[in-house]
Parts: C-alpha cells; sequence; structure tokens
C-alpha cells in the first residue's frame, strides 16, 4: 500500500489537495448554512474601534 | 460575544509604533527609489563605493517591501485582530520585542547592502545573522497573533484574520527555506546557500514569487477584509466567496514561481506548470478583487465623499489591472518579449504603488484619528490631493515603463535582412532615456502625494482641524 503511493505520489497528491478544496467550496457553499456563514461578515461592524 | 460594558482594553500603543515606522520608511524608501530612477536616467549620479545603484537598489526595495509594507502589516493586523477578536494583543512586552526586532532587522540589512555585505538573493539579500534574527522576530509575531486568537471571544475567526494568519505562516517558510546556508565561520558576514545550481534557482524563485504572493497579496487582503468594510459602513460583498478567496489563493499560488525562470535549464514541465497556475490564480484574484468593490454595492456616493475609501477602491482596481497583467506576463510566448525588461518593473510597480501603498495609505489614513483619539483628519482635501497627485505619479510611471519595456524587448529580438542582430545594446539602453525620465517624474509625484500625507498626519495628531473643516459657527466667530 504505502509503495503504490509512494510510486504514485504525484497522482495521490493531486487528487488529495483537489479533493480537500472541493470539501472546502463544498462546505463554505452549503444552502443550508448560508444565513450563518453569511453573517460573519458582519463582525467588523460590531462594537467601536476606540 | 462581548457586550460595551466589557469593552476590552486594545493595546494600541504597539499599533501606534508601528504606524509610525511605516510611514517613516514609506518616505525613506520612496526617497531612495526616485534617487535610483534618476540614476538611470544619469549614470553620473553613481557617487562613490556606497551609493552605486547596484547597492541602493535592494536598499529600496527592501525598504518599500519590508519596512514600509512589513511595518504597515504589523500596525494593521495588530490592530484588526483585536478588534475582530475582541480581545486585547496577547503579550505586550511581546509584542514590543516585535517592534524593535524587526526594526533592528531593518537596519542591519541595510547596512550590510550599502556596505556589499548581500546573498546575491532577490528580495533574500540580508546574511545568515540578519536571517536568524528575522527567524526569532517572527516567530514571536506568530505566537502573539496566535495567542490573540486563542483568547478571542467572538467564537468566528474573521476572514482577515485567516489572510494574515496565512501570510504568517507562509512567509516563515519561505523565509527559513530559501535562507538555508553555511557561514564561512562565525565571525564571517559571507555564507554559501546550500542549494546550489537550477534547485537553487527554482527554490529562489518559489521564494521570490511567494513573497509576492504571501507578503503583498494575503497580507494586504486581510488590510482589505477589515478595512474597506470598517470604512464604509457596510458589511463585505459576500462572505462566502471571501472563503473561497481564500482557499484558492492558498493552493494556487505556491505553484506559480517556475514562471519566473521561462527559458532557462529548469525543466519544461515546470515552466509549465508555473505558467498554468499563473493563469488559474486570475480566477480568485479577480474574485477578491469583485468582493472588495462590492462591498460598496447600494452605497457608492461614499466614494464622492470620502477620499480615504477612494484610495482602497482604487488600490483595489489597480490590484485587479496587475493580476490580470501577472497572468498574461507568465504565459511563454509573451514572457519571452517581457522578461528581463523594464515592462517586468511596470508591472510590479503597478501591484506594489497601485495595490500595496495604497491600501496602507487608506489603512493609515482610517488608523490615526482612532489611535490617537482624534475626530478625524486634519484635512480631506489634502488626503484628495495626496489621492490625485500619486495615481498620475504610479500612471506615468507605468505607461512609462512599457513603452520602454516593449521597445527594447522588441530592439532584442530585431534582426536585419541577414540575420544578424540590428540594434547593440547599448543603443537599446539610449532609446529608454526618456521613459526613465518619465518614470523618475512619476516617482517624484508618489514621494511628494507621501511628504503630504506626513504632514497631514501630523496635523491630525497635534489635534489641529483645517478650515474646510471646521464647523460653519467657528468661522463667524472668527469674523
Amino acid at each position: 500500500m504505502m509503495d503504490w503511493i509512494s510510486d504514485n505520489a504525484g497522482m495521490v497528491g493531486l487528487l488529495f489537495f483537489f479533493s480537500v478544496f472541493c470539501g472546502v467550496v463544498f462546505w463554505a457553499f452549503r444552502p443550508s448554512k448560508r444565513d450563518i456563514i453569511e453573517g460573519h461578515k458582519f463582525i467588523p461592524l460590531e462594537g467601536d474601534e476606540q | 460575544m462581548t457586550s460595551l460594558a466589557e469593552k476590552p482594553n486594545y493595546n494600541d500603543d504597539i499599533v501606534k509604533l508601528f504606524t509610525i515606522a511605516t510611514v517613516f520608511w514609506g518616505v525613506t524608501g520612496f526617497l531612495v527609489g526616485v534617487f535610483i530612477a534618476l540614476q538611470m536616467a544619469f549614470p553620473v549620479l553613481n557617487f562613490g563605493e556606497y551609493l552605486t545603484f547596484g547597492r541602493l537598489r535592494p536598499l529600496h526595495t527592501s525598504a518599500v517591501i519590508f519596512a514600509f509594507g512589513g511595518n504597515a502589516l504589523f500596525a494593521t493586523s495588530y490592530f484588526a485582530v483585536q478588534r475582530t477578536c475582541r480581545t486585547r494583543l496577547w503579550g505586550d512586552g511581546w509584542s514590543k520585542f516585535t517592534f524593535w526586532g524587526y526594526q533592528f532587522f531593518i537596519v542591519i540589512a541595510a547596512l550590510g547592502y550599502v556596505t556589499g555585505v548581500t546573498q546575491g538573493k532577490e528580495y533574500a539579500e540580508p546574511e545568515w545573522y540578519a536571517d536568524l534574527w528575522l527567524t526569532i522576530v517572527w516567530v514571536a509575531y506568530l505566537i502573539v497573533f496566535l495567542m490573540t486568537l486563542k483568547n478571542r471571544k467572538e467564537p468566528h475567526i474573521y476572514v482577515a484574520n485567516w489572510f494574515f494568519l496565512g501570510f504568517i505562516v507562509t512567509v516563515a517558510v519561505l523565509h527559513l527555506v530559501n535562507n538555508i546556508s553555511i557561514p564561512v565561520s562565525l565571525f564571517s558576514t559571507k555564507s554559501y546557500p546550500l542549494w546550489g545550481g537550477v534547485q537553487s534557482a527554482m527554490i529562489q524563485w518559489w521564494y521570490g514569487h511567494n513573497a509576492v504572493g504571501f507578503f503583498l497579496t494575503a497580507g494586504f487582503l486581510g488590510i482589505m477584509y477589515y478595512f474597506v468594510p470598517k470604512r464604509a459602513g457596510r458589511p463585505v460583498y459576500s462572505y462566502r466567496l471571501s472563503i473561497l478567496h481564500f482557499w484558492s489563493l492558498i493552493f494556487m499560488y505556491i505553484w506559480a514561481g517556475p514562471h519566473h525562470l521561462h527559458y532557462t535549464a529548469l525543466p519544461d514541465w515546470a515552466q509549465t506548470l508555473g505558467m498554468t497556475f499563473s493563469i488559474m490564480l486570475w480566477m480568485p484574484s479577480w474574485g477578491g478583487m469583485i468582493n472588495g468593490m462590492m462591498t460598496l454595492s447600494g452605497a457608492w456616493h461614499k466614494l464622492r465623499e470620502d477620499p480615504v475609501l477612494k484610495f482602497m477602491i482604487i488600490s483595489l482596481a489597480f490590484y485587479g489591472m496587475s493580476t490580470f497583467e501577472g497572468p498574461l506576463m507568465s504565459i511563454k510566448a509573451v514572457n519571452a518579449l517581457s522578461h528581463y525588461t523594464d515592462w517586468t518593473i511596470g508591472h510590479v510597480h503597478s501591484g506594489a504603488l497601485g495595490w500595496v501603498a495604497f491600501i496602507s495609505f487608506g489603512a493609515i489614513y482610517h488608523l490615526v484619528p482612532v489611535l490617537w483619539k482624534r475626530p478625524g483628519l486634519y484635512s480631506l482635501k489634502l488626503v484628495n490631493a495626496h489621492l490625485w497627485i500619486a495615481t498620475i505619479g504610479i500612471v506615468l510611471y507605468i505607461a512609462a515603463m512599457w513603452v520602454s519595456g516593449i521597445m527594447e524587448g522588441l530592439m532584442w529580438r530585431s534582426y536585419d535582412a541577414l540575420g544578424f542582430l540590428e540594434y547593440s545594446f547599448v543603443e537599446t539602453v539610449q532609446a529608454k532615456f526618456i521613459p526613465y525620465l518619465i518614470r523618475a517624474f512619476g516617482g517624484m509625484l508618489f514621494l511628494l502625494g507621501s511628504l503630504i500625507m506626513v504632514y497631514n498626519l501630523i496635523r491630525t495628531v497635534r489635534g489641529d482641524t483645517a478650515p474646510e473643516t471646521r464647523p460653519a459657527y467657528l468661522e463667524t466667530v472668527h469674523v
């Protein structure tokens, strides 16, 4: 198993990182969490700066 | 979340120190830039051993990138992380160490440049002893930032802090790998890099391009994601787009470095890889630019009224322009014309002056009245004057470099009917004289704008108010 992974490290790495990236996109754009995630954009506007 | 009754006692003394250092090093770096631009037009200005172009050029690049840009990043990240985490910056002594330690690094690096002590690596010129010192300072910066995040009262880590943290971590990795070298002795300033040949070149440009990607882009995007919404009084256009912006930059930028080594001994596949990722970078870059600009959606009138916001939005326009130009120049066929010419210098300055410096100026103009607890800036008219003088300066600069770069690229590849080169190298240098004069004039305008900013900031700190911003009833009293 480890030999196969090391022999195909380039392809394994590519698929791994691409999958992680797709996971991030899915996580961020889930319709069910839209309001929660978009709600974070108000953080800098809450409270004064002094 | 902390209520107003439990408002944290923010550490603004450290932000003030970094803000002052930003302005000081900025003007110094711009001044050296104007001088070396004049040296290019008038070589007679190369005085003696210490003030030659070869020694002053790294002084200019380090002063504007690491001294001006670096101090701006320290100031804004320390300011924004406290406000978005609703907690005081962790470790007063540690943060003070990062300030004095970073200024000490700048001074020992600069002294090395003028006395000829250099690794000869672009943007990584400081020798081993300065690199080791910077590593200690940078680890302290990371600890201060991480501990502040750990102490946060706000459950979510706001996206600006992701960009700041991405910048701090990646710059640490780049700095460590690219600067691995063996000193000749413990008492010698000279060292030799562990890497050799094409591997050394690849690691250098992996570092060099990601210094642009993470120091000059990710860090300053952190500034954009805090200060543009704050100044506009509106939330960022799309928070989900900001998450996509962050992760796509992180995943793609790190692969783009080989485009600096087109048509060299670097394997062809690596060159093509660098070109491909550079073109892909266009999408997240423009996604981020649109996200920043659209923050003003429905409130565009604020641009008319607030020159500080104008600085920030024009900086985003320059960000969009230079992140379109960069991928274009990474295409091998275009690079065959543009590489080693002034086009590259023009490209770098549209990003450095237009994006990095303008978003920093916007942040500084916003910060100073808040830090010194003043009702507003001394004069918005002077901010407007700074904005337009500097913008004209940048346009003159980059247009001159486009003309000069494309002209010299075409002259280098011009053959006569018998297959001989049509122009000698010195003829291409002579042909660039007028663009060099225009470039120096553009730089002078940019420097003049920064001096106007210094005057405006000093008057603001002193608590003065310009006549045009004074309430009308006060004018009546004077009459």
